[in-house]
């Protein structure tokens, strides 16, 4: 029973989506697309709402069946911050005219989200493993499913190959682990592995995990998957790829290196490299910093664009990772979110302007401040944050992340040379941040006719937009308010 | 916790929502604007009068009501940056003015706006000034006070330049701005030292605020590099960003070129309000002004801290200074921008001999009659066709009651008339206390010396406007132009001035009421306001003779000006004034400022453009070149980055493509593309990165 009462917001979220298949398999077939799901997603909606109340309500303490689920205020703070990142999702979906299947599309959605949220819970190898194995199935289905697009189709098959082989890494990995450690528990590996020194093998070790959660999060050179599946995929899914999957994720990542290979961090630190997850980890943060600004500002897709971007800010985060503390933990939490609600808009503007247009190239957004006021206010919103202006949430993500990496105890500064070459990247991220912006409010006029046109945006949509563009600068007016949650679970957590 | 403390911050977000409102509404929708911006400041007024009446019944610890409301911003390492707000008697009195008087201005506005274009956004930026001023006013904390302090002078620059297509007037915006910031600078830099010797910027915490005792006694016993001690050190910055806001010398000259803005902003921005934060700035601070080593140690007899006598001087300097630049002056606007420049010496000088009471009191009585001049000046510029030259006027009197009487009424309190005005009181008071200053009786003679001038060049300005007969219409040609926007269709040569409407009267009258009766709350002999603000009144021995003396000074000032300029009135508006025809040379060494302006120009604007020049070269020639070169390397490597990956990964992923689109047999070969490119990147990447760590483990 336990388990059942633990587990409650998780099993929830699966009576909803069994609900959402139910009710427009049995009750609304024949009806046309857009009522099948206006209903699906209102019933969706509010079970992600009880779902967060229900999180964020309880402040139980609980680890069960030896770190398979565990339960405290942090991780439940970061599964509220999921599921609602699902329901902004599931509201910038309802407009979408890419499939049929309404009822598999929400509950699939809503399944990759259970499985985020035990990902979320997870302290054991094997559960981790369940639990990402169910994340990446339902979103390489949701990559797929504009079926009448083949560019869907490819993105998804690359994406599952990619994934699958990184799995196989991963798998590879974590056996190794416990083959060295005994115990598929995080805190029991690292007890396990402790005054072992780097021998060879868990190095192997160390190298393969990272493959697979570098392909989860999208650093380079684990990344090529990202822009042809961002690309290819219905735009809310590819926003829920973006988002969603990278909170879970990134934490699980950061756990996984904290906890699990304490005392096999080595050092990062210039000139003084030390054998460990920090170097390696510093290699990957620090191409994907580089490659993904640069490759970003020669798209023309602005899902290209984004899926760039997302490998940059993938390099930001993992220099949280690398602090390895508190601050970096509640940093790269901070800016995860941060980072989500941001993208998650980004990617329902795109979506409005792709059905409007027919593409989504920067183009088609010229004049887009004449044609949907509301719309590119909220991208210009959105962008700014994604590029870390203040008072918006993006700079004070940029700045506890980089607070935190150079204030990192022990380190005494040996990650600077990182956050240099961050900060630098991320005055080039400006450019293609603002090439967009451009095109929105400062036409060209070559389009006057598309120009003129007011565009037609759905009504649900453009709410939910809204309301994730006054998140985004309440979080930087006020970021006392989610990283006080942040703090006070962590610090309850350790 | 009193409720309304808790809820002190409605009060500045009130207009600040407004303000947001009346931004993104149309154009024509004007009355949404006034209405919007007359209710906040409205509503602002009836939640601050529930606020003083909340620090009237009860006392704290210190005898004085004082509550706040601290809450964390922001974090950075292992400390939070806390902001807050107070409410104490200090801030509920400017609360109430404030809101009142701006209320009163709002309305005024109306009438005097209602021909112009950009009513709408005249009322948006009103409405956001009245959000900055009143954060100054509530904030507990110097970073606080500080970002409304900002917001304040950049509303001050939109609306100084509201008429931005006139070069006067955007010439006196800029002017105005840099001016300010020139001490804002200072404020900014005794911020942080504060910070770094307090470790807060909070006033009052609970005892670990920077304004409470523990801080300030572990300030006064450092001492900075030339041996001052750090408070005080530290009290001058802030008193720099003080001098700049509130146009004390060196930093007044932007003051009176700042009434090219709208008249109505002169009044609440330049008048009443905004040129009075610097004052208040000080008052705010003032435990950390006053603080020394003989204070703290109980004795009450020793020296004010240098940081107090700096205050006094300077106050005492600019009182006496602009009021003789105002004898000399021919703009009705101008006239008054000098005095209130002189007026803000008064209270600085109030502040350093006296105390907070005495500066805040005169701060408070001088922004309702200095509103009402300005107001009263509005109403006759309106009534003569935007015409601001006073001698263009003359014989007003009879074409505009109303206003003849409330500006007689306000002239007679800014020059101290005895015993009904409220001028007389507060004035008084500093006069008082600078006479039992302890360290020179200089500033007393300068101030007494500024009370004459100050009646004296109020009798010329109200005998030339309002009395004799009109000089306009006749000598149009000759009509110097420096006046307002409207200026231009000004082309009714014989049109008559006129009244104002009722909607510029009425407040014209409400504020002639309290200049009169906010006099009463001060005197000598019942100081409520004073006990209001926690001192109490000190002896009251010596002040009716030093009453009877500056009442003959204020008859003498009155006497001299009615004889010079009310007997013998000027026939035309070409005649050379009285004071020119005897001492040509000093007259245009006052007309003209001291020539403040070109000594600037030639000194520090020279220098500055000189090195301006310098710094373009260096950026045009030096860091534009790096620049170009940083950025064609970037784009080429982006270029290469996406060549790379397009042509090299994609490469035989496309061909695979192709084969599907071909109906061929896709799959397989999309499967050799993807898996042969991609995750041969893997591999690679498995190889590298293993190798990388053992090579880092032999290292």
């Amino acid at each position: 029973m336990e388990v059942l009462k633990l587990a409650a917001p998780e099993t929830v979220l699966v009576v909803i989506a069994l609900a959402v298949l139910a009710v427009d398999l049995l009750a609304l077939r024949g009806q046309p697309v857009s009522m099948r799901f206006g209903i699906g997603a209102a019933v969706a909606g509010l079970g992600c709402a009880a779902t967060m109340l229900m999180l964020l309500g309880r402040h139980a303490h609980a680890n069960l069946f030896d770190g398979m689920l565990v339960v405290d205020p942090l991780t439940n703070v970061v599964k509220a911050a999921i599921v609602l990142l699902t329901l902004f999702t599931v509201l910038i979906s309802t407009a979408g005219k890419f499939t049929e299947h309404v009822g598999e599309y929400l509950a699939l959605i809503l399944l990759a989200t259970v499985g985020m949220m035990f990902l979320v819970s997870a302290e054991d190898l094997l559960m981790i493993f369940i639990s990402l194995e169910l994340l990446s199935l339902s979103l390489y289905v949701l990559t797929a499913f504009n079926k009448r697009n083949i560019k869907s189709a490819e993105a998804a098959l690359k994406y599952f190959l990619f994934g699958g082989m990184a799995a196989a890494f991963t798998l590879f990995g974590l056996s190794l682990l416990y083959g060295m450690s005994g115990s598929t528990n995080l805190h029991r590996i690292a007890e396990g592995l402790a005054g072992k020194g780097m021998d060879p093998l868990l190095i192997v070790a160390v190298v393969t995990t990272l493959i697979g959660f570098g392909f989860k999060v999208a650093a380079v050179p684990f990344h090529l998957w990202a822009p042809d599946a961002y690309e290819g995929a219905p735009t809310p899914s590819a926003a829920f790829i973006a988002t969603g999957s990278k909170v879970a994720s990134f934490f699980i990542l950061a756990k996984i290196m904290m906890i699990g290979f304490a005392g096999a961090e080595g050092s990062a630190a210039w000139r003084t490299f030390i054998s460990g997850w920090m170097p390696a980890m510093a290699l990957l943060a620090a191409l994907s910093m580089v490659l993904g600004n640069l490759t970003a500002i020669a798209q023309t897709s602005l899902k290209r664009l984004l899926a760039y971007s997302a490998i940059a800010h993938g390099g930001y985060m993992l220099l949280a990772v690398m602090a390895n503390n508190e601050a970096g933990m509640a940093g790269l939490l901070y800016y995860v979110i941060t980072y989500g609600l941001a993208t998650l808009g980004a990617f329902g503007v795109v979506q409005v302007v792709e059905d409007a247009t027919g593409n989504d190239s920067i183009i088609s957004f010229t004049g887009l401040s004449r044609r949907a006021p509301a719309l590119s206010l909220c991208l210009l919103v959105f962008l700014l944050s994604l590029g870390g202006i203040p008072p918006l949430a993006g700079f004070f993500g940029k700045f506890f992340v980089f607070s935190a990496a150079v204030g990192a105890d022990g380190n005494h500064l040996g990650l600077l040379w990182l956050v240099i070459l961050a900060i630098a990247m991320s005055a080039v991220s400006f450019y293609y941040y603002l090439r967009v912006l451009k095109a929105a409010y400062v036409a060209d006029g070559a389009d006057v006719t598309q120009a003129t046109n007011m565009m037609a945006v759905p009504v649900a949509t453009l709410a939910a937009l809204v309301l994730l563009a006054f998140l985004v600068v309440i979080l930087g007016c006020a970021p006392a308010l989610l990283m006080g949650l942040l703090q006070a679970g962590d610090q309850v957590g350790h | 916790m009193n409720w309304i403390v808790q809820y002190l911050w409605l009060i500045p977000a009130l207009p600040l929502v407004a303000a947001g409102i009346i931004a993104v509404s149309k154009q024509p929708h004007r009355k949404l604007a006034a209405s919007l911006a007359i209710g906040s400041m409205g509503l602002g007024f009836v939640l601050s009068l529930m606020a003083f009446l909340a620090t009237l019944g009860h006392h704290g610890e210190h005898g004085q009501f004082r509550e706040v409301y601290n809450f964390n911003w922001l974090q950075f390492g292992g400390q939070w940056l806390q902001l807050g707000w107070v409410l104490d008697p200090l801030t509920a009195v400017m609360l109430m003015m404030v809101t009142f008087v701006g209320s009163l201005i709002f309305i005024f506005s109306i009438g005097y706006m209602a021909h112009d274009q950009n009513f709408t956004r005249f009322f948006c930026f009103l409405s956001l000034f009245a959000a900055g001023m009143l954060g100054v006013v509530i904030a507990n904390s110097l970073l606080l006070l500080f970002i409304s302090w900002e917001l304040v002078g950049l509303t001050s620059y939109l609306l100084i330049g509201f008429w931005y297509h006139k070069p006067s007037a955007a010439a006196a915006a800029k002017k105005a701005f840099i001016t300010t910031r020139i001490g804002d600078m200072g404020l900014l830099l005794g911020m942080v030292w504060l910070y770094a010797q307090s470790g807060t910027l909070l006033f009052y915490d609970g005892g670990k605020g920077c304004l409470e005792n523990d801080a300030l006694v572990r300030m006064v016993a450092q001492t900075a590099a030339t041996g001052m001690a750090v408070t005080t050190a530290i009290g001058l910055l802030i008193f720099l960003g003080a001098v700049g806001k509130s146009g004390q010398l060196p930093l007044h000259v932007w003051l009176p070129d700042a009434m090219e803005g709208p008249t109505p902003v002169s009044a609440l921005i330049h008048a009443a309000t905004m040129v009075a934060a610097g004052v208040f700035l000080v008052a705010r601070v003032f435990p950390l002004m006053e603080v020394t080593l003989d204070s703290l140690a109980g004795n009450a007899d020793g020296l004010p801290s240098t940081a107090l006598q700096v205050v006094t001087w300077v106050g005492a300097l600019t009182a006496f200074f602009a009021a003789t630049i105002a004898v000399a002056q021919n703009d009705i606007k101008r006239i008054l921008a000098y005095s209130t420049v002189s007026q803000l010496g008064y209270m600085m000088m109030g502040l350093g001999v006296g105390g907070v009471a005495i500066g805040m009191f005169h701060l408070i009585t001088h922004a309702f009659f200095k509103a009402l001049l300005f107001l009263g000046s509005a109403s006759v510029i309106h009534g003569c066709h935007e015409h601001q030259d006073i001698r263009f006027m003359g014989g007003l009197k009879k074409f505009m009651p109303v206003t003849f009487l409330t500006y007689a009424i306000g002239m007679l309190a800014l020059a101290g008339f005895p015993l009904f005005f409220s001028g007389f009181w507060s004035k008084d008071e500093i006069l008082h206390a600078a006479h039992g200053w302890s360290v020179s009786h200089w500033p007393f003679y300068l101030g007494c010396a500024g009370a004459l001038l100050t009646a004296f060049y109020m009798t010329r300005q109200v005998a030339l406007v309002f009395f004799g007969s009109y000089r306009g219409g006749h000598s149009h040609s000759s009509h110097r132009s420096g006046s307002d926007l409207k200026s231009a269709d000004t082309s009714a040569h014989s049109k008559e001035p006129h009244e104002s409407p009722a909607v510029m009267t009425v407040p014209l009258i409400v504020l002639a009421a309290c200049a009169v009766l906010l006099g009463f709350l001060g005197t000598p002999w019942w100081p409520a306001f004073q006990g209001y603000l926690g001192q109490h009144h000190g002896s009251a021995g010596g002040v009716v003779p030093l009453m009877v003396g500056s009442t003959l000074i204020v008859f003498a000032g009155l006497g001299l000006g009615w004889w010079l300029y009310a007997k013998r009135q000027r026939k035309t508006a070409d005649e050379p004034d009285v004071l020119e025809v005897v001492r040509p040379d000093i007259f245009a060494l006052l007309r003209n400022k001291y020539f403040f302006d070109e000594a600037y120009e030639k000194t520090v604007i020279a220098l500055h453009a000189w090195f301006a020049r310098a710094c373009d070269f260096l950026d045009r020639w030096v860091w534009g070149g790096a620049v170009m070169l940083v950025s064609a390397i970037t784009v080429g490597l982006s270029w290469l980055y996406r060549a790379t990956d397009e042509f090299v990964v994609n490469l035989g992923f496309d061909a695979g493509c192709k084969g599907i689109r071909q109906g061929g047999d896709g799959l397989s070969k999309l499967h050799t593309g993807r898996v042969q490119n991609y995750l041969r990147v893997i591999g690679v990447a498995l190889v590298v990165l293993i190798l990388f760590l053992v090579w880092g483990r032999k290292a």
